[in-house]
């Protein structure tokens, strides 16, 4: 499952790479003064704004390295630390640019935010708040103070990325910096920032070099010798701005009469840069210019890349590179190794301006410099580097290239960080275009419902079919437009798993099966399990088992993919309820092997899975503990199966005997099944309400509430409580028929067991022994225990008498026995109500603070802790200050090491 | 004024914008700005006129200017010219 797409080892480097200064610059005190100010005074953000040409990446370097002093071996650097992030625009992408930021992070702390990494590869990553909680409480444990540097952050127009900042910035630890360049502002709450001095800004009337500056620029840097008049007059034409004069001294050093050209340069109205960039280009030898042109396509540069697109065997480009650098020509190197170059921005778009004018005057028109783009676009596949392959064919309008790149050799990019260039680019196309390639309609749709638009994504399905049906008029269509076939259908039975409509997913599905290339095994996987789950919804559950054994099966041959851990699940899930109990204990623990480290956040399921049976099995602490595992990954994301969470609980605190905790669990599962609109698990909650509802003795709200949500269940619960078992037998009795046709083991296993209790109140003993022994026979293989047990003393009667009467002597011990441990322990809490298990505190921890402890003790936060248990934040505060109270400690870590030496964790 | 509000009405006639610029570029940078028409002005200004197609295409144009370093001076929308004529006149 771990793709590492765009991760690719060389371009990473370059992205992460801190410039390294150059020998000779002109020094920048007063502008480091501030810096340095900046990180003295504790502020939190640096933000470096100004156009393009005014040194903003340079100063930072050169900054950072001044901090730095030279490099130390890794953990021995004293005072601040440095990361350096490079954007592009790829990284507009949420969930690439977070993979960037903890990668950058973890050049100063390697092992930093794995777990993140893995999070942000998984199908459906976590919200990005949650993410960067997870960061930012790893960050804290950096022992050093670091500066983590965003170059050239204007690149950025994702508003969920400014938001991730923000919230960043917001709970930025101490020992961070962020230092922002950019050209334009940043949409952060920069006023906010400045107002509580936690912001330092360097903007274009800082940058610009003053006269001094510019004439140790132009005289010692730039080794001319103008006077200080020539100078005066190139600073006001320039205006201090870095670029300007720089390209005007590299001109000049090839000019005789330096005077001369700075009154021609100075008395025209020329963009300084467009008339300076024709001097310096007139200057260099031709096949240096034509190279110059040529390589401005490209956003990154090495020796044998340029030579592919150059195709000119007659000189070394990595000569020609190390010449450029050496004549000032504004190329900045990406390594330490020389081997990857850019040219500086505002450079590189002149000469790219350039180049297609010129192709554009010999008559070539785009074709040439298309031609350009293909070729690196070869270079870069040929090399492994598909986005940059991608990127190239998609510029140089090589549709079949581009199609064939995005789809690439096992994962397409889309599913590998590049879902935003693959939409943007999708997004560019003519329609025209698009309806030529029903694939690229396909693809388009795929993208969309992969980046969760799901609503975009049927009218893409339908451009699709609409533009299959027009290429295939006349003709059968072939193998591939088949396929395509398959394709939208299995994405439309993917719509409908999210709408929890299962005859649509088995339409669309069984549509899908019969028309997708038999080697598709991807696609035919995820649409094998969308058959099963819509079974599983519709209750059929030998063919949804059927469905997963498959799934499961292709897994085992064809390699594993995030279908077999759902579809293992789901299988433990079925078993489950055929009373299976050890088998689906496997499937779970099957699962939980194949979800990793850390776990795709799906096995939340899994672990609930396993919480219930452990539960069954009246293993109470496992059962918590398994309970808590699954809430931690289910409230990373809105799922289902945080209500399904909140009734395990309730049966939890039920069979505690904490009937408040349970209602108050059960009315938090409410709102959240109400809020969205999770109407298929709201049976589960009502039926607990009314056990809870019937505990406390309200039976006109039990029976109001089993009524309106026609649980026939809880209504036969309802009327046993009123003492109308015959009322209770006629709702059970067409009950057990529908269920013994359907062959659902798990209600039958519970109508039994309430047929058997009707009964006896029915004064029919015989009925009901004869019903308990089939409801022991049920159970029995199972392992079940609370089901009985939660029937209370009255099962405990029932049991007694079954066990005369030889009916499952063994069975039958072992529950009596778990009755008999529960009545002990309530006797000895009623007996010792001042001291709870033997604590050797003056006031005892009540078992909830107990609870709340343990939760301390894993380290979770009081926010944390209030989601797990289903408290509101104010009430674990107090409840956190009883602890402290009663442990005698100020802190929490006091109270855990406390609570440690009382043996109370 | 009332041509404005006309204007506004219009929303998917494209607009036509005039963005004012410090400092010549050549016509060959017609390209570069999407086929706006260049002006050169006496006092070193530069006019970029045309048609721009929405909000989004104006503000790539604006961030053209932004990545070539130069000094933005104004943006105005202006009538489209004769071959609309305009509905009030007053």
């Amino acid at each position: 499952m771990h793709y590492n797409g765009f991760m690719s080892t060389p371009i990473l480097a370059t992205k992460l790479y801190i410039p390294s200064p150059r020998a000779k610059v002109v020094s920048r005190h007063r502008l480091f003064e501030r810096l340095n100010n900046s990180l003295s005074s504790s502020r939190k953000l640096t933000i470096i704004s100004a156009p393009a040409g005014f040194g903003k990446t340079t100063l930072v370097s050169e900054w950072v390295a001044a901090l730095t002093l030279a490099p130390l071996p890794v953990g021995e650097g004293l005072g601040v630390r440095v990361a350096w992030l490079s954007l592009d625009e790829d990284d507009n992408d949420p969930a690439r640019f977070l993979t960037y930021l903890v990668t950058a992070l973890q050049t100063i702390s390697p092992n930093i935010g794995n777990g993140v990494l893995g999070m942000l590869q998984s199908p459906q990553p976590p919200p990005t708040e949650s993410i960067l909680t997870t960061l930012l409480n790893e960050i804290t444990t950096i022992l050093d103070n670091f500066i983590l540097v965003l170059d050239d952050y204007h690149l950025i127009d994702a508003k969920p990325i400014d938001n991730a900042l923000t919230f960043l910035l917001r709970h930025l630890p101490p020992q961070m910096h962020l230092v922002i360049t950019t050209r334009e502002d940043p949409q952060l709450p920069l006023a906010r920032l400045r107002s509580r001095d936690q912001l330092t800004e360097l903007r274009v009337a800082d940058l610009r070099f003053t006269s001094s500056e510019a004439a140790e620029f132009i005289n010692q840097i730039m080794g001319l010798n103008l006077s200080a008049e020539d100078i005066a007059a190139l600073e006001a034409r320039t205006e201090g701005w870095i670029a300007g004069l720089q390209l005007a001294a590299i001109s000049m050093q090839g000019h005789h009469d330096t005077t001369n050209f700075i009154k021609s340069f100075t008395g025209t109205h020329h963009f300084v840069l467009d008339y300076l960039v024709e001097e310096v280009l007139h200057q260099q030898p031709e096949n240096i210019q034509k190279f110059l042109l040529q390589t401005s396509i490209l956003d990154r540069m090495c020796g044998p890349l340029c030579d592919a697109v150059l195709l000119n065997p007659s000189s070394s480009a990595q000569e020609t590179l190390e010449y450029i650098g050496q004549a000032n020509l504004f190329i900045v190197p990406l390594d330490n190794e020389r081997q990857w170059y850019r040219y500086h921005h505002l450079f590189a778009d002149l000469l790219r301006q350039r180049l297609h004018q010129s192709s554009a005057s010999t008559g070539g028109a785009a074709g040439g410099v298309s031609e350009l783009h293909i070729r690196a676009s070869q270079w870069y596949e040929d090399n492994g580097l598909e986005l940059e392959a991608f990127h190239h064919a998609a510029t140089g309008n090589d549709i079949e290239r581009a199609e064939r790149l995005i789809e690439g050799k096992g994962i397409p990019l889309t599913f590998r960080g590049a879902s935003v260039p693959v939409m943007n680019w999708l997004e560019s196309l003519p329609k025209t275009v698009l309806d030529a390639k029903p694939p690229l309609w396909v693809m388009y749709a795929s993208t969309l419902l992969f980046s969760g638009k799901n609503t975009a994504v049927e009218q893409k399905l339908q451009a699709a079919e609409a533009a299959l049906a027009a290429a295939l008029q006349s003709t059968e269509p072939d193998e591939k437009s088949q396929d395509l076939i398959g394709r939208i259908a299995s994405m439309r039975a993917t719509l409908a798993v999210i709408q929890h409509d299962a005859e649509t997913i088995i339409a669309q599905s069984r549509r899908a099966l019969k028309y997708l290339h038999p080697n598709n095994l991807p696609v035919r996987t995820a649409t094998t399990w969308t058959l099963g789950y819509a079974y599983q919804l519709q209750g059929d559950r030998a063919a949804a088992s059927q469905a997963y054994a498959e799934v499961i099966s292709i897994g085992e041959s064809f390699g594993k993919s995030i279908y077999t851990l759902a579809a293992t699940i789901n299988l433990g899930q079925i078993q489950e309820a055929n009373n299976q109990l050890n088998l689906a204990a496997e499937s779970y623990r099957r699962s939980l092997q194949l979800a990793g480290d850390p776990p795709q956040r799906m096995v939340c399921e899994a672990y609930l899975g396993l919480a219930r049976i452990t539960y069954e099995w009246n293993d109470l602490e496992a059962a918590a503990q398994y309970g808590q595992q699954s809430a931690q990954l289910a409230q990373q994301l809105i799922v289902d199966t945080f209500a399904a969470y909140g009734v395990f609980v309730a049966r939890m605190r039920l069979a505690q005997g904490d009937v408040s905790g349970a209602v108050a669990v059960l009315s938090e599962a409410e709102e959240f099944v109400r809020q969205h609109n999770f109407a298929f698990r709201m049976p589960d909650v009502v039926a607990a309400q009314v056990l809870t509802l019937l505990r406390q003795g309200d039976l006109p709200a039990a029976s109001h509430l089993a009524q309106k949500h026609k649980l026939p269940i809880s209504r036969a619960r309802v009327h046993l409580a009123q003492g109308d078992p015959s009322a209770a037998l006629s709702v059970l009795e067409p009950l057990r028929q529908q269920v013994d046709a359907k062959g659902w083991q798990d209600e039958r296993l519970k109508v039994t067991i309430l047929q058997s209790i009707a009964h006896h109140a029915n004064k029919e003993k015989d009925k009901a022994m004869q019903l308990l022994g089939d409801a022991l026979e049920l159970a029995e293989s199972g392992g079940f225990i609370r089901i009985f047990v939660d029937e209370g003393s009255l099962m405990a009667q029932l049991l007694s008498e079954a066990a005369t009467r030889g009916i499952k002597p063994g069975y039958i011990g072992k529950l009596l026995a778990v009755f008999e441990a529960g009545k002990q322990k309530s006797e000895d809490k009623s007996s010792l109500p001042s001291t709870s298990s033997g604590q050797p505190l003056i006031e005892p921890l009540s078992q909830r603070e107990l609870e709340v402890l343990k939760l301390i003790a894993q380290g979770l936060s009081n926010r944390e802790i209030s989601k797990l248990l289903f408290l509101a934040l104010n009430t674990v505060k107090g409840h956190n200050r009883l602890i402290f109270g009663k442990l005698q400690v100020q802190r929490r870590t006091e109270a855990v090491a406390r609570a440690r030496e009382l043996d109370l964790l | 004024m009332s041509n404005e509000h006309n204007q506004k009405t219009n929303l998917d006639e494209p607009m036509v914008y005039q963005i004012r610029i410090e400092g010549h570029l050549g016509h060959q940078w017609t390209d570069w700005f999407e086929g706006l028409t260049i002006t050169l002005e006496d006092n070193g200004e530069m006019l970029l006129t045309g048609p721009v197609v929405d909000q989004a295409a104006l503000f790539g144009l604006l961030k053209k200017v932004r990545d070539l370093g130069m000094s933005l001076v104004s943006v105005i929308r202006i009538k489209p010219d004769q071959k609309v004529p305009p509905e009030v006149k007053e």
